[in-house]
């Protein structure tokens, strides 16, 4: 069952298109790996998925309700609402530095008032056990090493129980070493069925977590299928070029 | 000197400094607000509005306070028509003239800690739901307080010395009682007591942002 729908997904910047009839589908439980050469558009597909860019063409749609519509876009209200069903982490963690680990989680659901502050600072309690920082809740994020920030990111993203995540390459900021826990976390996700699109440069990640890899060049989907199709038989020219690049 | 006379001029200056903090608490109190309204002009995206904003801005920092003073207290008067109305205490006068002036300097700061946010930070709030307001109160205007406070400090400071042209528009403060009690005992211990006076005030406040600034800081 289709959870995103996206087709023929256009953007572009001036003169550059970014985007160039974007179509596919994500069904839920999915984790899907999209991957390909650094200015391919993986971003701001990933972006546009959140409303953090606006696309000129093309439709997305999210659990039956359009987003977007043929480059039409509904009332505020509708985009707030259909975004919310997405959480979203950054490469560069954009946790929010004057406020502890436990006020970044939970900064976002207190404003939005859908909740008690006590059921809130229970799933806030939760989930810093969780990503294993319960002693780190009254710490600001600068004291954190990367990895440390990037699973408080995740956290903060699941406060609002968001039906998908999205990962912009998460690990990308990371020293080497500190790979490992962000991945841990996400694999753990995984498991629990969350419905995933993680840009990544990570073939390891694809290859063993994701049930999808997506690649994209230049802009479009050059390719897709799951991760034992893509790496072991790809059909085009240009993903084995982008695989003999990058898996070593 | 004894130490008589030594008060005899201490407490006149002591008096005279009342109306220095008097203008400085008046002139802090609303011209940081009055400079964060303006940092919002400017960055609006009704360009009308940021052109007045930006004009404003680069008028007040590129001419003198003490002229501004002089327009407003002597100035305003002489305009044919409407002059007699524009008569104002000269206190009052003075007090508007460092809010207006000031108002410039502190929109400049706060632009300028607006411009060290990270767009991360305004699309990390949008996609967890929170509103162009909540983003502003919540995320912006903190960060942007803490990295503005140095320098709000380093302009605070100058803004007790900056005091001293109420001199020039004959409000009696502190340097005006000095220099009286400088012309009729010639002797310079006047000054050295103002001097004094000015450094425990800047001391006073230089400790007071220290403060702030050790209690806000998120490490
Ligand atoms: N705001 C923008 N204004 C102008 N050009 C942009 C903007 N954002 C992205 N681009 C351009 O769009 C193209 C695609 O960018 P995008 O960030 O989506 O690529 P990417 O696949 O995520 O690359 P990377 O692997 O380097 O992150 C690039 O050429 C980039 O320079
Ligand atoms: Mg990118």
């Amino acid at each position: 069952m289709a959870i995103i729908e996206i087709s023929k997904l256009k953007k572009s910047f001036g003169s550059l298109d970014v985007l160039k009839q974007i179509t596919f589908d994500v069904n839920k439980n999915d984790v899907v790996a999209v991957i390909g050469p650094s200015g391919s558009g993986k971003s701001t597909m990933l972006r546009s998925l959140v409303h953090l860019e606006t696309i000129e063409g093309g439709s997305i749609s999210v659990d039956g309700d359009y987003l977007v519509k043929d480059g039409v876009y509904p009332k505020q209200q509708d985009i707030k609402q259909i975004t919310s069903k997405m959480g979203m982490v950054f490469q560069h963690f954009n946790l929010f530095p004057h406020l502890t680990v436990k006020e970044n989680l939970e900064v976002a659901p207190r404003l939005l008032k859908r909740e008690s502050l006590a059921v809130i600072s229970k799933r806030s309690d939760e989930l810093l056990e969780k990503i294993g920082l319960a002693n780190f809740s009254n710490t600001h994020p600068a004291k954190l090493s990367g990895g440390q920030k990037q699973r408080v990111a995740i956290a903060r993203a699941l406060m609002l129980n968001p039906e998908i995540l999205l990962f912009d390459e998460p690990t990308s900021a990371l020293d080497p070493e500190l790979t490992g826990e962000v991945l841990q976390v996400m694999k753990d996700l995984a498991e629990e069925h969350m419905t995933m699109i993680v840009v990544t440069h990570e073939m390891g990640f694809a290859k063993e977590v994701a049930n999808r890899v997506v690649f994209m060049d230049n802009g479009e989907i050059v390719e897709s299928g799951s991760p034992t199709e893509f790496f072991e038989n790809p059909q085009f020219d240009r993903t084995k070029a982008f695989l003999r690049r990058n898996l070593k | 000197m004894t130490w008589d006379y030594f008060i005899s001029i201490l407490i006149p200056m002591l008096e005279g400094s009342k109306m220095t903090i008097l203008l400085f608490l008046i002139a802090i109190v609303l011209s940081i607000p009055l400079g964060f309204l303006l940092t919002l002009a400017v960055k609006s995206s009704f360009k009308t509005l940021s052109w007045l904003a930006q004009i404003y801005i680069y008028v007040m920092r590129g001419t003198p306070l003490l002229l501004q003073l002089l327009i407003i207290c002597f100035g305003l008067p002489m305009i044919p028509g409407i002059g007699q109305y524009l008569v104002l205490d000269r206190f009052v006068a003075a007090c508007l003239g460092f809010v207006l002036n000031y108002a410039a300097y502190f929109a400049e700061i706060f632009r300028g800690g607006l411009l060290a946010i990270d767009k991360g930070q305004y699309e990390a709030a949008k996609v967890l739901g929170l509103n162009k307001w909540q983003t502003m109160t919540r995320i912006v205007v903190p960060q942007m307080f803490r990295i503005a406070l140095p320098s709000l400090a380093n302009e605070s400071v100058t803004l007790v010395k900056d005091t001293a042209l109420l001199y020039a528009v004959a409000v009696p403060e502190l340097l005006h009682f000095a220099q009286t009690a400088v012309n009729r005992d010639f002797t310079i211990m006047p000054f050295f007591v103002a001097g004094a006076i000015y450094l425990v005030m800047t001391l006073l406040l230089t400790l007071f942002f220290k403060w702030i600034e050790r209690r806000y800081t998120f490490e």
